[in-house]
């Protein structure tokens, strides 16, 4: 907007001041009608634009705003302030100037101070449930508006503490789809925001008292921070900038090191809160996927995920894959990496949930033809003896793996197929049967004398209730004609999926019979008769 | 060789002996006398002759005769010579089939209608006169056979005979008799045979068999006149006819003696109820005798018995008692025998492709081996009861009314073989006897008396049944219907429902009969969920009814079935009762040791899903447990397969309700916390009682009782696992499953549980102990070493090239078998194309030449027409012209001599 205008229009101010308590009025004794109101606000918005003389209805609109009693009225105010002060900005009305008088120069103060007034309105309305999102819109809005004509464009700079301010109020509530709605429109599109959001983020995290660390904190950060599933491969896909900034700061945003540094110094200050078991599991669930690839120093992650790694349990099992991609990407020299994976072969991995995941992990550790025989031998009899007593979604996703297993380190084979050799062997075999060479406590899978022990697990196991389970057992007693099992056919199984398997099929010939019907069921036969009870009458009583 | 064509036509001819010096009287007669063969030889020589001296009528190998060498079959015939082809011979054959195929229809185009002969070989030329007469007299014969019931065609088996020789045309057409055939035509034989062929007809008609003899050794071209075979036929014919007539009096005779016997037979056969109310008058003196009544039964049965002995098979003997119980071991081996192979899963038909097929299996369900693709081929005799079962009409019994008192209501084992007689079926219920027969008594006394006295049994039933008023095919009409009545009447209803709507009586009561026994399952379910005591006595017979109607329906059945599973399996983790009633049922319809079933493969999977999944946290699901242990052991009995969900479950209870913690981890099962106050504390009091099954839904009522049921499920649980050591003995890995046992049994035997547990207990406890240490000694000293893989060796890829013996440059050898076979089809269809293209290339040379021919002969007769036309007018004109010169001249003449 010309300045001249406002020039002119400055004389007349004065004139037009007497007026406006009488419009007020007017408009007041017109208070129970809304759209009377909205188009109050709007002549209101209207004057203030036309003349510098009317800014005093800021103060107004500001009043309408802040009432409690009629939310929509103070949504709608806000609306139209942040017209007002986006066309102020717009027409430098907010900035000094050389050679400007005194009284304007007061004029500017003060709507300076209306502003950031308005912008403390903007970040207490972020944390009502209702107008949040509205809130949201308006001060990006704002903040764009801001940087672009605060100063003159060479050194204008990006409005971190508004930003931090937003992102505080943010995460301080818990509203997700605002959230949600930061992440997608925001975060996701443009680089000068993830850039400074990081950052912000880092800085609340790291001021924040890490004695009490609240979980919806951490939740609110977890979830802004996991929103990137995948980190941006090249500076092209970190997305456009949202305010203008200066060929030097814009670079410096626009790298991709920076914005990785800025993620990782986030990320390390979410893990510096002293995460409980819980937020730990959530935490490593993405470690592998999310979190490891923001870091240029992956490293930093060491020691949070060998604690997690040591802690033992479900825990471990989840740092695992971080664990392994450290050892992959970085190098990682995890002492005794085998000797504890190992030891996570305790009798509740067949039964856990994460089963899958680890079995596909451990497919991947055992997947080098380098490793030793002896180590593969030891975790082959292990989950061999584990799948005596697991599951048969257990046992079909164990057996196909082993087969693979034998079919990388043939040497194994001598677990299912070993012939003695000297008479003298025979013979003491022969009198004296075998003993189980494996010993199941010893915790170095080097040790544990499983490649001289044979595999009668697994032809127990053929003879396995469920037929299917059963014809998969017999799959390391046949010839190995095979040259591997694909482990995702096998991997993903539970009870009701097996159940419904059986289900599924239809009846199509008419199923077998039994050709006796019993004489008694529930009841006990007569003694006289002979016959015996079934096991059940035995155990039981009925009636 | 003779230089000129002629000189050397001459020297093959006379070589030959086609001409030859002047033949003396006695010579010509001798040549005659060979007759045919000279002729024959004469023409072959002369035959032979032609060809060699026309070398066009060949096709030779441009390059000469290939060597001997190049072929590894032997050349034969023209191949020898080197003749490839005869292209006069072709183009001749060709050329005629056109003139009898496309010149016809060149002809007929345009034209339509005209008269489609369909006498019977009228326009094959290859066949003569006779042969074609026989064929159409051969053809009406045949089309008069159009009933299967027309008695004149049945004709005695000598038939009609002309003289002495039958003319039944089952065997050797008179006609085709080498006599009448003549081969070669009458025209090509020679004057002598014709006369020679007239001298014998003159002969008598007694030395018939001389002359065919002669006939089949040298004269073949006898023939008869037209005249005579007209009148042979009609004579055949008319004697037919007379034999007809003869037969069918004959048979009109024999009807009329069978009417007259037959009365007395359907006295027998019909009139039984008469016969039956006749002597009941008799026996008026002592109705109710029950003796009495037995025999009459006896009677019925036996008259019956008679009335199918007079078509029973001679083969169907008595059998003696020995043959009997002989056949039944039998029967019992072949049963067991099946249910060992379907144990080993044998039916799988090629069980390798599968587990191939399961691995490639890329979807969710990579292992489901199903049990029905595999078992396609498979016949389940078992299965196909019903059908193998003859219906009443062929044992005899045209009459459904008439009900069958060996069709056993109950659908017993004796269904594998067809019955045939009473006796027999007998003995069928007497193998029965031993396992159900008190169960089929009941129905049994009941369709007999049903069978002698229907509207009797009726009125007897009818307190009860009244209400039935149709078939229940819903649960809900079954319970209207059995609302009123206590729990012990239920069965009775079912048998009524089972004997009213017997597939026998009505077509429709099969499906009928099936809703019903879906709902028998469905009521099963209900009536076991409705009371917390349910009445186990009605629930067992209800489940007998189900078995017996599943040996008739088990396709509906087993889906109801399934349909009840799969509803459990919603709720797998707190079964009601019924659910267990439900389990308990399949494992005894079923065979339990199949290694695929349908019904028991998900109803396993279920109970072993409890004992997996389940953490027992109260008294009643540590009940529960043991409930489902042990069906699941009732279900893996004979086929001693592994579970090793049951050896969790049990170690688990056995480790909660050990009054103390163990020390130590017990073995490799994922052990739970137990809640506090569900370990036995103080029960060294308690008295050991049996697990009531009611005590798996409904928690004990009070804090001693909830201590005598856990030491009692501890007890069971014990027994369980001692079960369970039996039926696992044998199995390689019985140390790793029992150690942990062991373990679990030192804790209890242990002195801070021994204090608090019953005595009875802790000696059963320390039985079971050194029961199973002598039994892990034992598997210790028979455990080998794992020799799985004593496969033949694999042999190892070969990269030598595949060496043929017998190479053939002209084939092609591709060792892919779709693309030889496309090169072959593509050589043959462009061969095909070739031929096709010539064909139709000759095609149209032939109508051009041929509509050229027409054209010129249509030209040539006009010409000759035209011709005749204008010699005509010539003839005339030159006529008049000659008329007028004469006249002239005479005129002339005259006028000179006037002048």
């Amino acid at each position: 907007m010309p300045s001249t205008v406002d020039e002119a229009s400055l004389k007349r101010k004065r004139a037009k001041v007497p007026e406006k308590p009488s419009k007020r009025t007017k408009h007041e004794s017109s208070d129970e009608e809304e759209e009377d109101r909205q188009a109050e606000i709007l002549l209101l918005e209207d004057e203030i634009l036309k003349s510098k003389k009317n800014y005093n209805n800021i103060t107004v609109l500001f009043e309408f705003a802040k009432s409690q009693h009629d939310p929509e009225v103070a949504l709608f105010s806000m609306v139209s302030l942040c017209r007002v002060f986006l066309r102020l900005l717009a027409s430098g009305n907010l900035s000094r100037k050389a050679g400007q008088s005194e009284r304007e120069t007061v004029v500017v103060q003060w709507l300076k101070a209306r502003l950031s007034e308005y912008k403390k309105l903007l970040v207490s309305v972020l944390c009502e449930e209702q107008s949040a999102s509205t809130a949201l819109t308006l001060s990006m809005r704002l903040l764009k508006a801001e940087t672009q004509t605060t100063s003159d464009k060479s050194e204008s700079t990006f409005p971190k503490l508004f930003l931090k301010e937003i992102i505080g109020a943010l995460i301080s509530e818990r509203f997700e789809d605002v959230q949600q709605e930061f992440c997608e429109k925001y975060l996701a599109e443009y680089a000068d925001i993830r850039f400074y959001a990081f950052q912000a983020l880092s800085d609340i995290l790291s001021n924040h008292n890490t004695s009490s660390v609240d979980s919806g904190l951490f939740d609110s950060v977890f979830d802004l921070l996991s929103f990137f599933e995948g980190v941006p491969e090249s500076t092209e896909d970190l997305g456009s900038l949202y305010v203008d900034l200066p060929k030097k700061k814009s670079s410096l945003v626009l790298s991709l090191h920076q914005q990785k540094k800025q993620c990782q110094s986030a990320w390390i200050a979410l893990l510096k809160l002293n995460p409980d078991r819980q937020q730990r599991k959530r935490l490593l669930e993405i470690m592998a996927e999310s979190i490891a690839p923001w870091f240029t120093q992956p490293e930093l992650l060491m020691d949070f995920l060998t604690d997690s790694y040591n802690a033992g349990g479900s825990l471990s099992l989840l740092a695992l894959s971080g664990v392994f991609y450290l050892i992959q990407t970085r190098n990682l020299d995890y002492p005794l990496f085998y000797h504890k994976l190992y030891s996570l072969l305790d009798d509740g991995i067949l039964h856990s949930k994460h089963r899958s995941m680890f079995l596909r992990l451990l497919d991947t550790f055992l997947a080098s033809t380098h490793l030793p025989a002896a180590l593969v031998s030891s975790f082959i009899k292990r989950l061999a003896r584990l799948s005596l007593n697991g599951p048969p979604s257990a046992i079909v996703a164990v057996i196909p793996w082993i087969y693979n297993l034998f079919k990388k380190h043939p040497l194994c084979t001598f677990m299912v197929h070993r012939v003695m050799r000297t008479p003298e062997a025979k013979a003491a075999v022969e009198s004296e049967g075998m003993d189980d060479p494996f010993d199941e406590n010893e915790d170095d899978p080097m040790q544990t004398k499983a490649i001289d022990s044979c595999l009668w697990e697994v032809v127990q196991l053929q003879s396995h209730y469920h037929p299917n389970v059963a014809t998969i057992a017999k799959i390391l007693s046949d010839q190995f004609t095979k040259q591997w099992y694909n482990m995702e056919d096998f991997l993903d199984h539970s009870y009701n999926s097996l159940i419904e398997a059986e289900l599924s099929k239809s009846v199509k010939k008419p199923p077998v019979v039994e050709f006796m019907i019993p004489k008694r069921i529930f009841l006990p036969n007569d003694p006289v008769s002979g016959v015996e009870d079934n096991l059940i009458i035995k155990l039981w009583e009925f009636q | 060789m003779p230089g000129s064509q002629l000189k050397r036509l001459k020297a093959s001819l006379r070589e030959q002996g086609v001409i030859g010096p002047q033949q003396s009287k006695k010579q010509r007669r001798k040549v005659a006398q060979n007759g045919k063969v000279n002729t024959n030889k004469r023409a072959a020589a002369l035959d032979s002759i032609r060809e060699e001296f026309n070398p066009f009528d060949f096709k030779h190998n441009a390059r000469g005769p290939k060597f001997q060498v190049t072929s590894n079959r032997p050349a034969l015939g023209d191949a020898a010579k080197g003749i490839t082809g005869r292209p006069g011979d072709a183009k001749a054959i060709g050329e005629e089939r056109r003139r009898q195929t496309l010149l016809i229809e060149m002809n007929r185009r345009n034209k339509t209608g005209g008269i489609r002969d369909q006498r019977f070989g009228e326009n094959d030329a290859s066949m003569t006169y006779e042969e074609k007469m026989a064929q159409r007299f051969v053809r009406e014969k045949q089309s008069h056979k159009t009933s299967l019931f027309d008695l004149e065609d049945d004709e005695p088996i000598d038939g009609l005979t002309h003289m002495g020789k039958s003319l039944s045309f089952s065997e050797k057409d008179d006609f085709e008799e080498t006599d009448l055939l003549d081969p070669e035509g009458s025209d090509s034989g020679n004057e002598s045979g014709g006369s020679q062929r007239g001298l014998k007809r003159v002969r008598g008609a007694d030395d018939v068999q001389d002359r065919d003899d002669e006939n089949i050794e040298g004269e073949p071209e006898r023939k008869k006149t037209k005249q005579e075979i007209y009148k042979e036929i009609i004579a055949k014919s008319k004697l037919h006819k007379a034999e007809r007539q003869a037969q069918k009096d004959a048979d009109e005779d024999l009807r009329e003696e069978l009417d007259q016997e037959l009365s007395d037979i359907q006295s027998l056969l019909f009139l039984k109820p008469k016969l039956q109310s006749s002597e009941g008058n008799e026996a008026t003196v002592k109705p109710d005798d029950p003796g009495r009544e037995r025999m009459e039964r006896d009677y019925d049965l036996r008259l019956r018995q008679l009335a199918m002995d007079r078509r029973a098979k001679p083969s169907d003997r008595t059998l003696t008692e020995e043959e009997i119980a002989q056949r039944d071991v039998e029967k019992l081996k072949e049963l067991e025998d099946k249910r060992q192979r379907r144990m080993r899963g044998e039916e799988l038909s090629d069980s390798e492709d599968t587990k191939e097929e399961d691995a490639h299996d890329t979807q969710s369900a990579p292992k489901n081996l199903g049990w029905f693709g595999e078992e396609e081929e498979e016949n389940f005799k078992l299965g196909s009861g019903i059908r193998t079962r003859p219906t009443a009409t062929e044992l005899g019994f045209d009459d459904e009314d008439d009900f069958i008192v060996e069709d056993d209501l109950i659908a017993s084992g004796s269904d594998l073989e067809p019955i045939e007689s009473e006796d027999e079926n007998s003995s069928a219920e007497d193998e029965e006897d031993d396992q159900d027969d008190e169960f089929t008594k009941g129905l049994l006394d009941e369709t007999e008396a049903r069978g002698t006295a229907f509207t009797k049994e009726f009125d007897s039933t009818r307190n009860e049944t009244s209400t039935i008023s149709s078939c229940p095919e819903t649960l809900e009409q079954l319970l209207s219907i059995s609302r009123g009545l206590p729990s012990e009447q239920i069965p009775a209803l079912i048998q009524k429902v089972r004997i009213l709507y017997h597939p026998k009586l009505a077509s429709e009561n099969k499906s009928k009969l099936a809703g019903f026994s879906r709902v028998l399952v469905q009521y099963l379910f209900h009536l076991s969920n409705a009371s917390s005591s349910p009445p186990f006595a009605t629930l067992e017979s209800i489940i007998r009814h189900v078995h017996s109607l599943a040996k008739s329906f088990p396709v509906e059945i087993a889906e109801e079935f399934r349909l009840q599973i799969d509803n459990l399996a919603s709720r797998c983790l707190s079964p009601t009762l019924g659910d267990l009633v439900i389990l308990m049922a399949i494992g005894s319809i079923f065979p339990p040791s199949d290694a695929f079933h349908p019904v028991i493969t998900p109803a396993m999977l279920l109970i072993a899903r409890y004992l997996g999944q389940k953490i027992s946290k109260t008294t009643t699901d540590f009940v529960q447990g043991a409930f489902m242990g042990s069906l699941a052991l009732h279900y893996l009995k004979l086929s001693q397969r592994f579970c090793p969900e049951f050896m969790n479950f049990s170690l688990n209870t056995l480790a909660s309700l050990a009054p103390t913690r163990p020390a130590k981890k017990l073995g490799n099962f994922p052990q739970h916390e137990p809640v506090p106050g569900i370990r036995i504390t103080g029960a060294s009091e308690a008295e050991i009682k049996k697990l009531k099954v009611v005590h798996c839904i409904t928690p004990p009522s009070s804090e001693l009782e909830d201590l005598s049921i856990r030491v009692a499920t501890l007890e069971t649980t014990l027994q369980l696992l001692d079960t369970a050591s039996l039926l696992y003995a044998s199995k390689p890995s019985f140390i790793e499953s029992f150690e942990p046992v062991v373990l679990a049994l030192s804790h209890l035997a242990k002195g801070s549980c021994k204090s608090q547990l019953p005595t009875a207990l802790i000696d059963h406890v320390v039985k079971l102990q050194t029961k199973l240490h002598t039994m892990l000694t034992m598997s210790k000293l028979a455990r080998r070493p794992l020799e799985l893989h004593h496969h033949r060796p694999l042999a190892i890829k070969t990269a030598i090239p595949k060496f043929e013996d017998q190479f053939d440059p002209d084939r092609h050898y591709d060792a892919d078998k779709d693309r030889a076979e496309l090169a072959k089809l593509k050589a043959e269809h462009k061969k095909e194309r070739k031929g096709a293209m010539r064909e139709l290339r000759k095609d149209a040379n032939f109508m051009a030449r041929e509509k050229l021919r027409v054209k010129k002969q249509k030209d040539a007769a006009y010409e000759k027409k035209y011709k005749r036309l204008v010699a005509e007018i010539q003839g005339e004109e030159g006529r008049e012209a000659n008329a007028y010169e004469r006249e002239k001249q005479a005129r002339k003449r005259a006028a000179k001599r006037q002048g």
